[in-house]
């Protein structure tokens, strides 16, 4: 069976073996235990109980101590990525927008603030580039995810 | 004597303070605001009033309300755990005045040591040392920059901006050099002025390497005050503590002593009544400095609480009620350590995250507390802060207790919302905190580029193999699976319970 998941924002396929029963891959196997618990045998021989819970498309699995976060990717669907665009991390309120349209910015300049959880966060260029669009001014309140600003990368 | 308690809180230090009224045979009434409706600590009170209103100004903030709210209960006193009201002098003014009794030190004192300046003030004269600095109080931006700009090439860098009337470590900001002072000037002072209402700001001198040491003092009306030993808070980030032990690791008798006598001092200097945090800076040459005095219970009392067997919010009802306190001669017994669980994302600079708390299994076993607001199937919102849990184990060593802590650490599932529980587990493994070497810069020396979490290839794919498996099974349309995310639990199966209760 073909899964595609999102690992730490690499698109990784998945193609599941069938065991007696349940499942393989990469030297790892995986039973169903009860619960939402999964018994897990490792590659390299460990064994531990895993706890799964999807939201949304998310799988979240705990597992040895560690917790992941791990879409899984509908068949055909691409991932995810807003062209340029600066999102917000959190809901939360614009308190200050620091660049225009038009504006040439370098990469770690702060675009714009952001206050949520009664915090400052600083929104800032992941690359150098133009400014092309501000959506958002301050006082505005925005959800978490919406485009906040749209930076083109120079080459 | 005090009958009815009301608990002007919310979340965890709620849940808390409305158990021990529980315990003590007092009824409670909680508030709550219309989107706290529901929670775990609404559920723990006797009655719950509704408050109006749809900010934290509107609803915890306002004193009128909340009087009003223990005035129509017929309620004999206020907690007003940490946070919100607990440390307004016009609010504890408000309650007295109301009639009802006020579980928490005078308004003189929550003024004197309040405010900053006057802390250090009234501390020198009790002959308390400080640490070097300045206050900076002017109304306009501008004249503010130049009088804090100076004030800065005084006390000279390393430095540290504080909000006058702050905490938590909101308006504060370290400042390396003078180039970046002016960036940080103003945003400690907007920060100050969108918390505190209040620009006001401390500049002091930053002492990098230092231990953040705190003595718990208890005081009641009858003249005794006493200190329930110390709690290291050194391990911090973005100045919030996520690590406290009890005792100090690399603490001695003589210098407990010492610490002890400054804090009793300093609680004696503002007449103080009740249960009080006075943290102190322990620079590597020994010397000690007043930082503040917290005048309320705080988030880390539990590790004073396992290693003195006092229970401090019990003694601040009794105090509050007029009677001595019960515990008699500092004993120490093992160690504590508490670490603090937060909806927040370490690996992406400890921004606060949001969701679902889909699945919610904290640790059990001999030697573990767990105080929270929280269970399985609420949701984290941005509304207020993303603390949802505290850890707390106790044993009979130091290595034991971070042992133990590693263990329930392991033990603990959240799934749905990114949470600090890794990170607090390789915490558990630093070289620093093993060898109890810890100061307030541990967290920034040890990850100065920012922390992501070590995992081995075999347990990535193992996880990823997990979810394959689990979305292969169909688990994810198993009622046992689901919950959170707007999805309705299915029915309880009878055999469920039924193995619960006969296991």
């Amino acid at each position: 069976m073909q899964h595609r998941f999102n690992v730490n924002g690499d698109e990784v396929e998945v193609t599941l073996t069938k065991t007696d029963d349940g499942w393989a891959w990469e030297g790892a196997t995986v039973n169903q235990h009860t619960r939402g618990r999964l018994h897990v045998t490792m590659a390299d021989g460990r064994t531990a109980l895993a706890h799964a819970a999807k939201v949304g498309d998310v799988w979240w699995v705990h597992l040895d101590g560690h917790t992941f976060a791990l879409e899984r990717m509908e068949p055909g669907a691409s991932s995810q990525q807003h062209g340029g665009g600066l999102v917000a991390p959190m809901p939360g309120k614009v308190l200050e927008t620091l660049v225009e349209p038009g504006d040439e910015v370098q990469a770690g300049q702060a675009l714009m603030v952001l206050e949520a959880m009664k915090m400052e966060h600083r929104i800032v260029a992941a690359h150098d580039g133009t400014v092309t669009a501000v959506h958002h001014q301050a006082g505005e309140q925005v959800a978490q995810g919406a485009v906040l600003l749209e930076l083109e990368e120079t080459n | 004597m005090m009958k009815k308690i009301l608990v002007a809180n919310r979340g965890e230090i709620a849940c808390r303070v409305l158990r021990a009224c529980r315990e003590a045979g007092l009824s409670t009434v909680a508030v709550c605001a219309p989107n706290d409706q529901g929670t775990l600590f609404t559920e723990l009170a006797d009655e719950v009033v509704l408050l109006e209103g749809d900010t934290i100004a509107t609803t915890y903030l306002d004193q009128s309300q909340i009087i009003n709210a223990a005035c129509s209960t017929g309620t004999d006193g206020i907690h007003p755990g940490f946070g919100f009201l607990s440390e307004r002098a016009d609010f504890a003014q408000a309650v007295m005045d109301a009639g009802l009794v006020w579980i928490g030190p005078s308004p003189h004192a929550i003024e004197q040591m309040g405010d900053k300046m006057t802390a250090r003030k009234t501390m020198k004269a009790a002959g308390v040392p400080v640490i070097p600095g300045e206050e900076v109080e002017t109304e306009d931006e501008a004249e503010a920059l130049i009088a804090l700009k100076e004030a800065a090439e005084r006390v000279g860098y390393p430095l540290l901006l504080k909000a006058s009337s702050g905490g938590g470590g909101k308006g504060m900001r370290a400042v390396t050099s003078p180039d970046a002072f002016e960036e940080a000037a103003v945003a400690a002072r907007r920060e100050a002025v969108a918390a505190f209402g209040d620009g006001r700001i401390y500049v002091e001198r930053l002492l990098s390497g230092s231990k953040h040491i705190e003595i718990q003092v208890l005081a009641d009306r009858t003249g005794t005050t006493v200190h329930l030993g110390e709690r290291e808070c050194s391990v911090q980030r973005r100045h919030q503590k996520v690590f406290e032990e009890a005792p100090g690791p690399t603490m001695n008798a003589d210098l407990r002593e010492a610490m002890g006598a400054a804090a009793v001092a300093a609680a004696k200097a503002v007449d103080y009544e009740g249960a009080g945090t006075v943290e102190f800076l322990l620079a590597p040459s020994g010397e000690f400095f007043f930082l503040e005095m917290n005048t309320r219970i705080q988030v880390e009392h539990p590790v004073t609480e396992l290693v003195t067997g006092v229970d401090i919010v019990r003694e601040q009802l009794r105090i509050a009620d007029g009677q001595p306190m019960s515990c008699g001669d500092l004993h120490l017994r093992g160690h504590a350590i508490e670490v603090r669980l937060y909806a927040e994302d370490p690996a992406n600079g400890f921004l606060p995250a949001i969701g679902p708390l889909t699945v919610f299994r904290p640790p059990e076993g001999p030697g573990v507390r767990l105080d929270t607001g929280v269970r399985e199937g609420d949701e984290v919102t941005p509304n207020y802060d993303p603390m949802l849990a505290k850890l707390i184990v106790w044993a009979p060593s130091r290595d034991e207790a971070l042992e133990r802590m590693r263990r329930a650490l392991d033990e603990f599932v959240v799934l749905g919302t990114t949470t600090n529980v890794r990170f607090l587990r390789e915490l558990c493994d630093n070289e620093d905190v093993v060898s109890g070497a810890t100061t307030t810069t541990t967290i920034e020396d040890t990850w100065p580029n920012g922390w992501s979490p070590l995992q081995r290839e075999a347990l990535v794919n193992a996880a990823v193999t997990s979810a394959a498996a689990a979305e292969s099974f169909g688990m994810h349309r198993a009622s046992t699976s689901s919950g959170g995310a707007g999805q309705a639990d299915g029915p309880v199966s009878p055999f469920a319970t039924l193995s619960r209760r006969y296991p």
